[in-house]
């Protein structure tokens, strides 16, 4: 029997604070829809996704609804693309784009990510092709996400790359220079990307994996934030440690509810079940912020001195609790702070309590990384470029996962606001200190060398 | 087996449990299930006893009654045909319905009683009431068994059109959902 507590305490979970799974991902692989006949290929691929995801979004909802949990968004991630058309031109894979922003549509799916690269130690000829038509690609499209791995703790930094993504990053910013930029939003510069994230704009099905996946992505910022005021209201002496404690049991309850959910989807599709993904993913509305969080942990504002150490604990409590709650936990498996995408965050912003450097600096204690950052619209190639190999360089030193997606919005500058819409949220350009003036480090190209501490074997 | 289930009602004190359960051994009668509960300082018991061959359930309230007289008790004894917890329909589901809403007479009756229509069974309810509009005042949850042939989306449906009526928030949710969370 179920105790009165148990049920009440779930209930309040779902209706008050915002418990849901966030999204349900369906990996496809499409390794052998390649090949150099680009409507062939196109062909496949549409019909490899319809044929496997046909009845996904039916049966998430379904799961959902049988438990009272909303699945969020329900989306696909498949095989790089660089790797599934390495064979077409930079024209054929912009519509080879339109062939997978069609399917997505035909089975009501709200993203389809993988349309990536993997270059860290180099690029090849479908690489450059890939990165050359993102920008079209993702301005022609609504649903297509794209990623691009640039370095790794393996390989170091392809500095050659990352001067590549600076333009290309501008590139789909100016093509969609009349909606802020928006492409932008859709495209994700990686160092150490998993090959398993369910989480857009990054997902993308990974080389070693199977035919088709189900991975998970988890919610629940508004839960951990209302499970500690609860706690400090009942004990306003609380220290940290009991926190810390308090924030890994809730992490736990979160990560069940996805895994609960996302093993049920698999079995319903026949597909295997793949990760949950812990990450805390806010999003634009009241109650659902990580940003919210610092506060009732007691901070003024994310960004004000503090930051870093509670984003830490955060962060190292919400993967306790959820390795403990999975025994499938991959992804980025951590704390998002998405800058347009959360409220809080967003308004810590445009008080000018988070910079972009301090932004930077938490990034080194959770996962992804300069996230939905809109930037001032003179921001050069160059500087952008120097920006994400900044954020390379964390993730590549401490052996994890960065990202950038960064924004600049054209025509704004900082103070301004863009708007991106729905889920993408809307934020405050941020000030880029000292980004003017010639960087020739930056055009130097190359590799930077991968750290000694790759060399494990 | 012969077997006889006893209720027993009483206004709550120490002991009653002590009491019953002494008087039961005493008479040779082994308890294979109990489950008991105070609501309001009232004490409510169900006890299924096991009793020797030559006894009825009818020499076991005798008994009881007499032993218990002092306590102020009401024993209520039946003959018990037994049987495990697993739904009587064959193939079900648990799921638990939860309501929350302003207080008026009649809730559970109507409530229930779509559950009823349904073929559904009940297997657990707990229900507070303390009066007045404040949801978190008046709530009912029901754990029920509904049978593979029963149509979930119709029940769900109709328990939602109901509450609807009755200015209830309400939420149908399959059983796991709390296991998951709350149980390790």
């Amino acid at each position: 029997m179920l105790t009165y507590r148990e049920i009440i305490s779930t209930l309040e979970m779902v209706k008050n604070e915002n418990l849901d799974v966030r999204t349900v991902t369906l990996g496809v692989n499409l390794l052998d829809c390649a090949g150099g006949d680009p409507n062939g290929v196109r062909k496949r691929i549409r019909e490899r996704i319809l044929g496997l995801a046909g009845s996904f979004v039916q049966v998430c909802d379904g799961v959902g609804q049988k438990y009272g949990i909303p699945v969020v968004n329900k989306r696909i991630a498949v095989s790089p693309i660089a790797v599934v058309g390495a064979a077409l031109s930079r024209a054929q894979l912009v519509a080879l784009a339109k062939t997978l922003d069609a399917s997505a549509r035909e089975v009501h799916v709200d993203f389809i990510g993988g349309f990536s690269a993997l270059v860290e130690k180099g690029l090849a000829a479908g690489d450059r092709s890939l990165i050359a038509a993102i920008p079209e690609a993702l301005a022609a499209t609504e649903r297509v996400c794209a990623s691009v791995n640039v370095a790794s703790t393996r390989a170091g930094i392809n500095m050659d790359a990352v001067l590549l993504m600076g333009k290309t990053v501008k590139r789909a910013a100016e093509l969609t220079a009349d909606r802020d930029g928006v492409a932008c939003t859709k495209l994700c510069v990686f160092a150490n990307i998993p090959e398993d994230i369910p989480f857009m704009a990054g997902a993308y099905l990974g080389i070693g994996e199977a035919d088709a996946v189900i991975n998970v992505g988890v919610s629940g910022p508004g839960v951990v934030k209302m499970a500690v005021e609860r706690a400090l209201a009942a004990d306003p002496d609380m220290d940290l440690g009991s926190l810390s404690e308090l924030i890994k049991k809730t992490a736990y309850k979160v990560t069940r509810v996805g895994e609960l959910i996302g093993r049920e989807v698999a079995e319903h599709l026949k597909i295997r079940f793949g990760v949950v993904d812990l990450s805390l993913a806010p999003t634009p509305n009241v109650g659902d912020s990580v940003g919210e969080i610092f506060q009732s942990l007691g901070l003024r504002a994310i960004g004000v001195p503090g930051t870093t150490a509670a984003l830490a604990l955060l962060n190292d409590a919400v993967k306790k609790g959820g390795a403990f709650a999975s025994s499938r936990v991959g992804g980025l498996s951590g704390a998002f702070i998405p800058v347009s995408e959360d409220l809080n965050i967003s308004e810590a912003v445009r008080n000018g309590q988070l910079c972009l450097e301090k932004l930077e600096a938490i990034t080194s204690v959770c996962s992804v990384g300069l996230d939905m950052v809109a930037l001032p619209g003179e921001t050069t190639e160059e500087t952008i470029s120097a920006i994400i190999a900044d954020e390379m360089a964390i993730g590549v030193i401490n052996n994890k996962t960065t990202a950038t997606r960064l924004i600049p919005v054209p025509g704004k500058k900082p103070g301004d606001k863009a708007y991106f819409g729905g889920l993408m949220g809307h934020s405050t350009i941020i000030s880029v200190n000292n980004g003017s003036g010639d960087n020739p480090f930056i055009r130097r190209g190359g590799l930077i060398p991968a750290p000694i501490h790759s060399l494990r074997n | 087996m012969n077997k006889a289930i006893l209720s027993i009602l009483g206004r709550d004190r120490p002991g009653i449990v002590a009491a019953v359960s002494r008087a039961l051994t005493d008479l040779n009668c082994n308890i294979e299930n109990v489950s008991q509960t105070m609501i309001q300082r009232e004490f409510a018991g169900i006890f299924i006893v096991s009793m020797p061959e030559e006894m009825t359930s009818l020499d076991l309230q005798r008994e009881m009654d007499s032993r218990l007289s002092l306590l102020g008790l009401h024993i209520y004894t039946k003959p018990c045909a037994g049987g495990d917890d697993e739904c009587l329909a064959g193939d079900c589901e648990p799921f638990i319905v939860t309501t929350k809403g302003p207080d008026r007479k009649g809730l559970v009756a109507d409530i229930s009683e779509v559950i009823a229509r349904n073929g559904v069974n009940i297997t657990n309810l707990q229900a507070v009431f303390k009066g007045g509009d404040a949801p978190g005042d008046n709530i009912m949850i029901y754990e029920v068994d509904i049978p593979a042939s029963v149509d979930q989306q119709a029940l769900a449906n109709e328990l939602r059109v109901k509450a609807e009526r009755l200015h209830l928030d309400i939420s149908i949710q399959h059983r796991n959902i709390f296991e998951a969370i709350n149980r390790i």
